[in-house]
């Protein structure tokens, strides 16, 4: 019998493996570092440091553009994502009971505005909206949105469903409930969980989207845009003020986001 | 209530996959309170023609009555059955109660009128007390415990069983066999019963029917099904049984003579008509065949088969002892106790004898199916 | 007691199974598929044969946008550019991210989510504040800069770092990491533990298990991560327009400009039906050699 217990075989580990995995993940942290030490940087430059302040954070409240365009964004993430929530749900459904030819292809096209460049996303609607005598406003973006939106929950709550025992809903049909009593009472309860994961996901996605959004509006802003074009004047503390603030968010919906859907899931794959 | 009321019925009911045909123009009467298995290896649409009874499969053809009632086309939650699934399927977000409570909550009784229904379930299952846990702290036994009680909450005209005793240990299995029984008998409900276990079957059941690839094979009481199996799958299928093939060369009123690897053997038990030269598959139950060491003439009229033979194999089996012995080119089984048993060595020479009525022919093409007439008793 | 006989016509069967319910479920999320899918993607198609004269489009069925796309001197160089970049980052992806992923999921015991959440959580960062990081680390008056100035490795601030295909590259990277790291982390989670200790039983040190076990079990992750990566870089345009300056232009570039300041959509649209392409093949190789499941995790 083979002496080497894969106890032993983890401990006969390369040791610069560890220091490699490290320099990576300063590669990974030091930019955002950057950003949010120079956010609190009292001097225009970026050569030096002078002091500590938090005037720039300040500032971006009487921003009048800045939060406006924060306000859009939220409109737009917003909008896309109940009806990513609705029809993505309703589509996992589809799936998941349905079965026909060309389903792959089907879930294949789905994913297309995931996993697709967002020019080509981008292009192919503007094109398409215009073709409908359509102005670009806040509805094309949220259709923009809507475009990946949806399958980010759809695919979530799918994956949901697939762990989920059919005979569940069988056996509440088998105890009296019609097909909507059915669905409200035990699918949907099981289900709630991938959905809101799904959404929240679709939501971070969405509230950084910036490329579609470009191709699907005139003069409307949302964050992201007004970014963008501050960039176009070069860099400055506001800008870093406004990408700190930004990154806390995200992290803070990163952290919702494992809260949710991680833990507390409980073991639905009962027998 | 008149026992022989009828309670099920299926008529030339098929359900077609595509090209497959999983359950082939099946007639059952299913009486009022009856336990009623139906028995089969694994696909032989035992579960689809229970799903259609259930109202959770569309038939492709035929028809399905309750209670006198035709509702082929009633989808489930119409229909007063309810199903026991083979992995109990509890909802996992509500608690035991609440589980027990949902058909009735479907039929709108309000949770304080169905209160003291939901105790008497528990009550009757025996799981009183364990109201407000959820399903995932149960054991298998608890939750199969549970699933019972909540298809039973509603009192429907029948229960359907879907193996429900499949993820169970075999001493869980055998005591939960019998409380599946008394509480039959408390509810005076009608079980249909689907398993793959011809023990269980053969135990359980008023009355078992047997499928295969879609057919039904033989509808009876389990002493007719293991004494008077209707084909040589329902033979193969429940309990043991020795096969062998030979030739009619004798045909008296009721008694045949076939000769079988060179031996004669008369058979009084025939599933069919027969006539001198017909190819038949002869079987007799291990158990059937009598050992002794010497044949005398006692032996010789109670046996009238009787062969000289020598054992080939011998294989203990804790209660009794399995003995192979050589017949012609083939072999023949048969049990001894072990009191019996007596130190007999491979190779001894010894005397196997069994009775005509014991002997069950069947002619080798039989695919035998059973008619309409004789299931509708 | 004999049923009389069944009706001719069938009544619709109301069970959960009707085929009737199911499809009305699927209405909405097929509309969605059409509307915001298939139909604007033909429509991109059907635009790219169009052709612009002067200041109107002529829509007569014509290749002369592909043709324009081969012919021209800048167009195809950028094209063989861009495909070069999105492979190397891709491909540096890949070295950098498997053994990180590999690290994470074979030799950490304690804090294994906590390190796997770390390298996800730059993903949900904002891509923007990626853009002004990079911009910030490696400007002409960047924090690079500024330490090797300190340093007094240089004496004078470089200006190679920024504005370069290099820049592209690294931020690039700095995007598609975690999702290489996602990809290949999932697939070395699916080998099973008793397929390793097989291994082992059977006469192989830990180079070879991994070599002849651990790696090829692992491609399908390798591969899935490999596509998302080169997608990515594919596709993207401001990075190049932020980071790369003149030398780092990409093909989304030009793409972009037929929309902006060139104005001759459908020039952009055979251009986008061309990266679309490139898109989709290494999409469905993916598919093919990939592991099936998606990063949604």
């Amino acid at each position: 019998m083979n002496n080497t217990s894969s106890f032993q075989r983890k401990k006969r580990s390369f040791p610069f493996l560890g220091v490699y995995g490290a320099l990576v993940y300063i590669y990974l942290y030091f930019p955002l570092l950057v950003v949010f030490v120079y956010s609190l940087n009292s001097s225009r430059s970026t050569m030096k440091f002078e002091e500590v302040t938090f005037d720039w954070y300040a500032k971006l409240f009487q921003n009048k553009e800045l939060l406006t365009s924060l306000l859009h964004s939220i409109q737009v993430s917003g909008l896309a994502v109940l009806f990513a929530m609705v029809v993505g749900t309703l589509g996992a459904l589809f799936l998941n009971r349905v079965d026909f030819r060309g389903k792959g292809l089907f879930r294949t096209l789905a994913m297309l505005p995931i996993i697709l460049p967002g020019i080509i996303v981008g292009l192919s609607l503007l094109i398409f909206f215009l073709n409908l005598k359509l102005q670009l406003s806040m509805w094309t973006v949220i259709f923009g949105h809507m475009s990946f939106t949806t399958p980010v929950v759809m695919f979530q709550v799918l994956a949901r469903l697939a762990r989920l025992s059919r005979n569940l809903e069988n056996a509440a049909m088998d105890l009296g409930a019609n097909p909507l009593q059915a669905f409200i009472y035990v699918t949907f309860p099981m289900i709630k969980r991938a959905v809101i994961g799904g959404a929240l996901l679709a939501f971070t996605m969405s509230f950084d989207e910036i490329i579609i959004t470009y191709f699907l509006t005139s003069t409307y802003n949302t964050l992201p845009i007004y970014l963008y074009g501050m960039l176009r004047f070069g860099l400055s503390p506001e800008v870093y003020a406004i990408s700190t603030v930004v990154l806390g968010f995200s992290i803070l919906l990163i952290i919702l986001m494992a809260r949710y859907t991680g833990s507390g899931e409980e073991k639905i794959t009962m027998s | 209530m008149n026992v022989r009321e009828t309670e099920i019925q299926l008529f030339h009911l098929t359900k077609r996959f595509g090209d497959f045909i999983a359950v082939n123009n099946v007639n059952i009467e299913i009486h009022h309170g009856e336990f009623f298995s139906l028995l089969g290896p694994s696909g032989c649409g035992k579960t689809t023609t229970l799903r259609m009874i259930a109202g959770l499969e569309e038939p492709s053809d035929g028809q399905i009555f309750l209670a006198g009632e035709d509702v082929t086309y009633k989808p489930a939650y119409l229909r007063n059955v309810n199903t026991v699934f083979q992995d109990y399927a509890l909802f996992p977000h509500m608690t035991v109660e609440e589980n027990i409570y949902f058909p009735l909550k479907m039929k709108k009784i309000n949770r304080s009128r169905a209160q003291p229904m939901i105790e008497e379930a528990l009550t009757l299952v025996n799981m009183t007390g364990f109201g407000k846990r959820l399903p995932q702290k149960l054991s298998g036994g608890q939750r199969q415990r549970i699933a019972l009680a909540r298809s039973l909450v509603n009192r429907p005209r029948a229960l359907l069983l879907d193996e429900p005793l499949g993820a169970l240990d075999f001493k869980l299995r055998i005591a939960m066999q019998k409380v599946l029984k008394d509480i039959q008998k408390n509810v005076d409900i009608t079980f249909i019963y689907v398993t793959h276990d011809q023990t269980e079957a053969i135990t359980m059941s008023d009355r078992i029917c047997v499928m295969r690839e879609g057919i039904i094979h033989q509808i009876a009481t389990p002493d007719e099904i293991y004494n008077s199996p209707a084909s040589p799958f329902v033979a193969s299928f429940i309990g043991d049984m020795n096969f062998l093939d030979g030739q009619v060369i004798d045909q008296q009123g009721d008694t045949i003579i076939t000769n079988v690897e060179g031996y004669q053997i008369t058979s009084s038990r025939l599933m069919g008509t027969f006539s001198v030269g017909d190819s038949v598959v002869t079987c007799v139950r291990p158990e059937k065949i009598c050992l002794v060491k010497v044949c005398g003439n006692e032996f010789m009229n109670k046996f009238e088969n009787h062969f000289q033979s020598s054992i080939h194999r011998i294989v203990f089996r804790g209660n009794d002892y399995e003995i192979t012995l050589i017949f012609g080119q083939s072999e023949i089984r048969l049990i001894e106790s072990a009191s019996d048993f007596n130190d007999k060595k491979i190779g001894e020479q010894l005397f196997i004898g069994f009775r005509k009525e014991d002997v069950t022919t069947y002619l080798k093409e039989c695919k035998k199916v059973c008619d309409y007439e004789t299931n509708l008793n | 007691m004999k049923p009389t006989s069944t009706d001719n016509l069938k009544p619709k069967w109301r069970g959960f199974s009707s085929t009737h319910s199911k499809i009305r479920i699927g209405v909405p999320i097929i509309a969605w598929l059409f509307l915001l899918i298939i139909i604007p993607i033909c429509i991109m198609l059907v635009t790219s044969f169009y052709v612009k004269v002067g200041s109107v489009v002529i829509k007569k069925i014509s290749l002369a946008n592909y043709l324009e796309f081969f012919r021209n001197s800048i167009y195809l160089p950028i094209f063989f550019r861009t495909l070069l970049l999105a492979l190397m980052v891709s491909l540096t992806s890949i070295l950098l991210g498997y053994p990180l992923a590999y690290l994470v999921s074979r030799k950490v015991k304690r804090f294994r989510n906590q390190l796997y959440m770390l390298v996800i959580v730059p993903l949900w960062v904002s891509y923007l504040v990626r853009i002004v990081a990079w911009r910030t680390i490696l400007g002409r008056v960047g924090v690079l800069n500024t330490i090797l100035l300190s340093i007094k490795i240089i004496d004078k601030p470089l200006s190679i770092f920024i504005y370069s295909p290099f820049a592209v590259y690294v931020a690039l990277i700095y995007i598609a990491l975690p999702f290489v790291f996602i990809s290949i982390f999932n697939s070395l989670e699916k080998i099973p533990e008793n397929l390793l200790d097989a291994s082992s039983d059977l006469g192989a040190n830990s180079i070879n298990t991994f070599r002849y076990v651990i790696l090829p079990l692992s491609m399908p992750g390798v591969i899935s991560g490999f596509t998302l990566a080169f997608v990515i870089a594919l596709g993207d345009y401001i990075i190049p327009q932020q980071l790369g300056g003149l030398n780092g232009m990409m093909f989304g570039n030009l793409i972009v400009t037929q929309f902006g300041y060139a104005y001759n959509w459908p020039l952009g649209a055979a251009l986008g039906f061309i990266m679309f392409t490139v898109a989709v093949i290494i999409l469905l190789i993916s598919q093919k050699f990939g592991s099936s499941e998606g990063f949604l995790e």
